[in-house]
């Protein structure tokens, strides 16, 4: 799919990269009518004073996202799915309008030397190249004029800025006299400041391209250097004779246009049904992913208008805005101010309901005013008063992301972060709308020398495993403080290796299988190690129920040989008829032995259904022939985790099969326990009751387990998904008969009854005996054997529709 | 007279129970072999489709995986007389043959040996002794350097001090029964290593062709899937390297240590202990090529080797009077209030395994039955693989008949066929190089008889395996199985006839009735598979409601 974007803004940059991190191989063109690389147009003042050059404050833009600059786009041909610029055309089969806004004049500026608006990198060049020696006038009041302002205050090269101001208001109109008290009061202090409010620019002259004079309602300025900052609206001159435009292009909530293959987005876009049109590099990155997911067909989104977070940093003053979708010129105020604090809360309220703060150097917790009026909850004036000054967390660094300077602070100094890059690992703080980025740095600048010298760098990923692998760690070192139920412990783990004749290779690729099997990141394989090494601290009892022994001999013979032998040497078997030496008598000592003095630690794993019928009495185990139900009960009472192995633990399996003629259930049923992790299989592959026991030694918990309570690491795979035979399926390649050339060209095997489509294991990727085989490589496919009932359902070789015909 | 309970026997499959009753000379006067768990599979098979009664029959056990597996399917292909294609039969009868070998060694050295190796002695062993005595047994003894030794002993070491023996901490060690030198000791544990690698590589033989182990899952009516596996060569390669490879243990390692064995224990076989009633089945079995098979059918009686009488189907009936069944019924008697066995009359039931009989008479079958039918039978492959066992450890045919003997005879039977297993696969070689890759035999179930009966015989590690079939309107009505220990671990029967289990052990003297190695050692030399042995003869799908505990069922 080819997508092409008109702009190389913010937004522009945003879907392109956005679209690529989607659907890494669609070919995506930005067309930008600037000369730049895209940059942060948040940033130009600090162009405009010199501290940064356009490289600094540039976006970074995915590399296979081709970008066509000094393209101004003059037409669109939604019908012939055209771009057409001044000097070029490109095809598109999505477009999007990116074009952001263009700033209002009262004439045209273009020709003159001295005249500026103040929105592109060009923009303040020319005003860094013509302003010396000339007395600054800026036109508007706004955030963007007040942010300028601030910057020109604070030049040595300028000496006297001019603010024109129409209304009597700075920042806007809403504000409270106290506030624009405040604000002013902050620029006045220089004394190159005069505002002049309810005046404008009634005539001025223009010698050789320059504006030598200009007048005023009340003023007249000599040599002066004139920066409009009223206002912005949507750059959509090329769009409005192919596509429906009101004040921007119309689109729906899913941000598409009139056309179907073209949407547009940021402040270009006015959304039809409400009129808005966003103004916050929030709401501009928000419509982007609305507009990528329904383009690239990912999900259908609508944007919906959020709560808007503003900011206004000068030097001594901050100045937070948050505004709700509702708010509207209707509103009653509620207003705190301190004079002695330089601090201004106000609240706008509409219907009891909180639609609109802004607050001036001022302490109360922003993130609680957002739920306020996301829950529109009615607002308790008394217990604003209580909390306006609660704030631990210090001055709000940055209202997108929440985040205050002891936030900061903590995580430079927890995390030895030295940038403003490094910090991107921990939070977005700074980099949303990026209006607090100098902050940010600033701060974290000022917290070096918080952090301990001595102290490793981490990334953030790091951090949150580590604190995992902190926890697994904790609960090894429990263990072993246990005394070690037989007496090959970690120390001689390496003895014991040895006499096994296990190498650091075989042991370490065994290691990698495991804690790949387990879905754990790489790192857990030390740990694993550590974790083999105290399984011998949790005694097992494994009980053989009414069974074939089957999962039992799947234990010896499993994958790894040398490995799992020693494992299963490792093991503290207590109780295994199959396998122990004791007998009789002996045994039966044994087993009362680990109950009583390892009540609530050990594992019991139980193998073979439970006979219910005839009172249990269908097994007799143990010289006083105890039934099996009666010494399932006995062995599982007190201990700590219940697995079940094999099919017939399960659900009852084989023996539970119609009629059931022993009354025989799984052991979770006979026990009315629904904590019992089931590892069903017939048998079960050895490597899970491994990893399983692993996961409780390491996690003490369970581990996520599906509706029939087994571990989601083993079971969650659909054989079909994950069949090497998958490939025939998909092109209709099907073993009719036993035996015919599919069967030896090794054809899927869904016509013969393999049940794969049906049955969830990790069968297709682990096999089995050393990973030589599976029923599906050895041409008999798949029997369902991990799932409920499969013996009356799915172990057959027909269809299921066939059977149930 | 005392009694001793010994519940649960350990290192078998399956819930066994033994009551002994000891004179006060600690002589075995009575026995009673019990199992102890019913769970019906034959009837979960009915009314199920014929088709489907190897996946499900082959869940009986999962030690003698694949062996009732086989068995199901041979009983359903002879009901509707379906002729497996050759290829099909060679890859059943290469799983088969691969199960019995890893079956074998499994027994011997993992769930036997320690009755005659007393671990904590090999300690003591020298190791350059321990080098010598292999070369009496073999010309090439297997791994046997003086280095290897020394290394061997450090690892036993190694595994006292690692605690390593605590899995055995309740063994019988330094019990007056164990006979072994250090050196000899050291040399069988040794092995005793080497086997834990064997039986899970040669596994992987069993999964090439079964799709896994335990529980293959490649067998269907009318043949085998794993048709690409066989038309593979590396997979064929592959078969036979690890064939080669247990081979090469079996010959050098597995039977000389046997001949070692025998000379260690040669007082106790020459005593006779562990003999039996003498009865022995056979019904023979994998032909590899027109005029030869491995082994004869054939049926001895009373330990008369001389007359060997065939095989006849027709003479095996089955009693439960001790058992707790009641005609088709079970007839559950219960225990006695302590736990024991209710054995104090001569009919009281007391096993769930119903007690087969040939001919009204009790049998003892596996690899000692084969050994001696095939041998008189006059077979000339194993002939000379007997001969020379017997002439190097100086035993006679009679000394087999002994519990060391069904060890040795197992052992022989294992060489024998890790020899002539080759065989089989040129055969399958040579179909596949003139173009019969035919695995399975084409058939329409819709067309094939909606009545009919069918039965299967195979030699199965543990001894004769029967699986009997009655299909109708196209479902199993009837099926029944007996497993090689059903017919060794049966109990008594109405005439009191004791089982080859219960028979072997009269006689028996203890040294120490609280450590009763002795028994142990005759059990094992079995090698007892419970799971198996269970079966009725034909319960009807009953509910389970209705089995109630009887005191006394009708008889």
């Amino acid at each position: 799919m080819k997508i092409v974007i008109i702009g190389g803004g913010i937004a522009g940059t945003y879907l392109a990269n956005g679209i690529k991190k989607n659907i890494p191989d669609t070919d995506v063109q930005i067309l930008s009518d600037e000369a730049y690389m895209p940059y942060d147009r948040i940033h130009l003042c600090r162009l405009v004073n010199d501290s940064e050059m356009i490289e600094d404050i540039s976006l970074t833009l995915e590399s296979s996202v081709k970008i066509n600059l000094n393209q101004k786009v003059t037409k669109i041909d939604p019908k012939a799915k055209k771009v057409i610029t001044q000097s070029s055309a490109f095809d598109y089969d999505k477009l999007i309008i990116a074009t952001g806004s263009v700033p209002k004049t009262l004439f045209d500026t273009s020709g003159i030397k001295n005249a500026a608006t103040f929105r592109s990198a060009d923009d303040t060049q020319k005003i860094k190249e013509g302003i010396k020696g000339k007395e600054a006038v800026i036109v508007g009041a706004g955030p963007i004029a007040l942010e300028l302002l601030d910057t020109l205050n604070l030049m040595s090269t300028i000496q006297k800025i001019t603010l024109l101001v129409r209304s009597r208001s700075l920042y806007d109109k809403t504000l409270s006299p106290q506030s624009i008290n405040i604000i002013e009061s902050t620029y006045l202090k220089s004394g190159k400041v005069r505002i002049s409010y309810e005046d404008e620019i009634i005539d001025k002259t223009i010698h050789n391209d320059e504006i030598t004079q200009i007048i005023t309602k009340k003023l007249k300025i000599e040599n002066p250097f004139l920066i409009f900052g009223i206002g912005i609206q949507p750059n959509i001159d090329f769009a409005r004779d192919s596509l429906e435009c009101n004040r921007g292009v119309l689109t729906n909530p899913k941000m598409q246009t009139s056309d179907t293959d073209i949407y547009a987005v940021g402040e270009a876009a006015e959304i039809k049904e409400t009129g808005f049109i966003a103004g916050h590099v929030k709401e501009c990155t928000l419509q982007a992913e609305v507009a990528i997911a329904n383009i690239l067909g990912i999900e259908e989104r609508v944007f919906k208008q959020e709560i808007s977070i503003d900011m206004l940093k000068v030097g001594e003053f901050d100045l937070v805005d948050v505004k709700a979708p509702a708010f509207c010129q209707k509103y009653e105020k509620i207003l705190m101010t301190s004079d002695q604090d330089q601090r201004v809360d106000e609240y706008y309220i509409c219907d009891d309901k909180l639609t609109r703060f802004v607050g001036i150097n001022s302490n109360i917790d922003i993130g609680y005013l957002e739920k306020l009026m996301k829950e529109k909850e009615p607002i308790d004036a008394s217990y604003l008063y209580q909390n306006r000054l609660h704030s631990e967390r210090g001055r709000l660094i940055c209202s997108c992301e929440h985040v205050y300077q002891k936030d900061l602070e903590e995580m430079v100094k927890e995390n030895a972060i030295s940038n403003f890059q490094e910090l991107a690992a921990f939070t977005q703080a700074g980099r949303v709308c990026g209006r607090c980025k100098k902050m940010v740095e600033d701060v974290i600048e000022a917290s070096q020398v918080l952090i301990d010298p001595n102290k490793p760098k981490k990334s953030a990923t790091d951090i949150q495993r580590e604190k995992e692998l902190a926890l697994v760690k904790k609960r090894i070192e429990k263990f072993n403080r246990l005394h070690p139920q037989n007496q090959l412990d970690s120390e001689n783990l390496s003895s014991a290796m040895d006499a096994f004749e296990i190498g650091t290779k075989e042991l370490n690729s065994w290691l990698a299988m495991v804690t790949a099997t387990m879905q754990l990141h790489p790192e857990f394989a030390s740990l694993i190690k550590e974790g083999v090494s105290m399984l011998n601290r949790i005694p097992i009892i494994w009980l053989e129920l009414a069974d074939c022994s089957g999962n039992s001999e799947a234990f010896i013979k499993s994958a790894h040989p040398a490995i799992e032998d020693l494992i299963f040497e490792y093991i503290s078997l207590d109780y295994h008829e199959l396998l122990m030496s004791a007998a009789g008598e002996q045994s039966e000592s044994a087993l009362e032995h680990t109950i009583r003095t390892q009540k609530g630690n050990y594992i019991l794993i139980v193998e073979g259904a439970v006979p219910l019928g005839m009172e249990g009495k269908f097994l007799r185990i143990g010289t006083k022939g105890e039934t099996g139900i009666s010494l399932l009960r006995k062995c599982a009472k007190d201990a700590a985790m219940v697995i079940s192995v094999g099919s017939c633990a399960f659900d009852g399996g084989v023996v539970a099969a119609a009629p059931n003629p022993t009354g025989a259930v799984g052991a979770a049923e006979a026990l009315g326990q629904k904590d019992i992790i089931n590892l069903p299989g017939c048998p079960v592959n050895p490597i899970n009751i491994v990893g399983t026991l692993l996961s409780y030694l390491m996690f003490d918990e369970l581990p996520s387990l599906d509706q029939y309570n087994r571990p989601l690491w083993a079971y969650e795979g659909r054989i079909h998904d994950n069949c090497e035979r998958r490939g025939h399926y998909e092109l209709g390649e099907f073993v009719k008969a036993w035996g015919d050339e599919g069967a030896k060209k090794g054809w899927c095997l869904f016509e013969m009854g393999c049940k794969g489509p049906y049955a969830n294991a990790n069968c297709p990727t682990m096999k089995f005996n050393l990973n030589t085989s599976w029923p599906v490589q050895a041409g008999h496919g798949c029997m369902g054997c991990v799932e409920k009932g499969f013996f009356d359902k799915l172990a057959n070789e027909r269809k299921i529709r066939e059977e149930k015909l | 007279m005392k009694k001793i309970v010994i519940d649960p026997i350990t290192r078998i499959e399956g819930h066994l129970r033994a009551e002994i009753e000891i004179d006060e000379n600690n002589i075995v006067q009575e026995a009673y072999i019990s199992g102890q768990l019913f769970r019906g599979i034959e009837t979960i098979l009915k009314n199920r489709d014929p088709r489907d009664a190897g996946l499900l029959a082959g869940r009986i056990c999962g030690v003698c995986t694949n062996s009732h597996f086989r068995a199901a399917i041979t009983a359903v292909e002879d009901a509707y007389a379906l002729e497996l294609p050759k290829n099909a039969q060679i890859i059943r009868d290469l799983i088969s043959l691969a199960l019995f070998l890893q079956d074998h060694v499994v027994h011997f050295y993992h769930l036997h040996l320690l009755d005659y190796v007393d671990v904590t002695d090999a300690l003591e062993a020298d190791p350059k002794q321990t080098s010598k005595l292999g070369h009496q047994f073999s010309e090439r003894p297997y791994a046997n350097s003086h280095a290897h030794y020394i290394s061997v002993k450090e690892k036993l070491q190694k595994f006292v001090k690692a605690g390593k023996l605590g899995l055995f901490a309740n063994g019988y060690w330094g019990h007056k029964a164990y006979k072994l030198s250090p050196e000899e000791n050291l040399l069988l544990l040794s092995h005793y290593l080497e086997a834990l690698k064997f039986q899970t590589n040669i596994s992987q033989a069993i999964a090439i062709f079964g799709g896994k182990t335990p529980h293959p899952q490649t067998i269907v009516v009318g043949g085998i899937t794993s048709v690409a596996d066989m038309l593979n060569p590396q997979r064929l390669n592959d078969f036979i390297f690890i064939m080669k490879e247990a081979k090469a243990f079996i010959d050098r390692a597995y039977l000389p240590d046997m001949k070692l064995l025998v000379r260690g224990y040669k007082e106790e076989i020459k005593q006779g202990l562990g003999k039996g009633a003498g009865n022995f089945l056979s019904v023979g079995g994998y032909q590899f090529d027109k005029n030869h098979r491995l082994f004869e059918p054939g049926v001895i009686f009373g330990g008369d080797f001389t007359a060997i009488h065939p095989f006849d189907a027709r003479q095996i009936t089955e009693n439960v009077e001790r058992a707790w069944y009641d005609g088709d019924d079970i007839c559950y008697t219960d225990l006695n209030p302590d736990g024991t066995l209710k054995t104090a009359g001569n009919r009281d039931k007391y096993s769930w395994i119903k007690a087969p009989r040939y001919a009204q008479k009790s049998m003892e079958c596996g690899p000692l039955a084969r050994i001696l039918v095939s041998y008189y039978q006059g077979n000339e492959l194993i002939k000379p693989f007997v001969d020379s066992f017997l002439k190097e450890t100086d035993l006679t045919m009679e000394d087999l008949h002994t519990t060391i003997g069904r060890n040795a005879a197992r052992a022989i039977e294992t060489a024998y066929i890790a020899e002539y297993l080759f065989r089989f696969i040129n055969t399958l070689v040579e179909n596949i190089k003139y173009y019969d890759t035919a695995t399975w035999k084409q058939y329409q179930f819709d067309t094939l008889p909606g009545e009919s009966g069918g039965k299967a015989f195979l030699e199965v590690p543990r001894g004769v395996l029967s699986h009997f079939v009655e299909i109708k309107n196209q479902k199993i009505d009837k099926y029944q199985v007996i497993a090689p220990t059903t017919w060794n671990a049966s109990p008594k029967d109405s005439s009191g006839q004791r089982g080859a289990y219960e028979e072997a052990l009269i006689g028996l003297t203890l040294q120490d009735s609280q450590k009763p190695l002795e028994v142990l050692r005759v059990l094992h030399a079995f090698d007892p598979c419970i799971a198996c042995a269970v079966h009725v003869i034909d319960a009807k799908g009953k509910e389970v409601g209705k089995f109630k505990i009887e005191q006394n069922c009708l008889l």
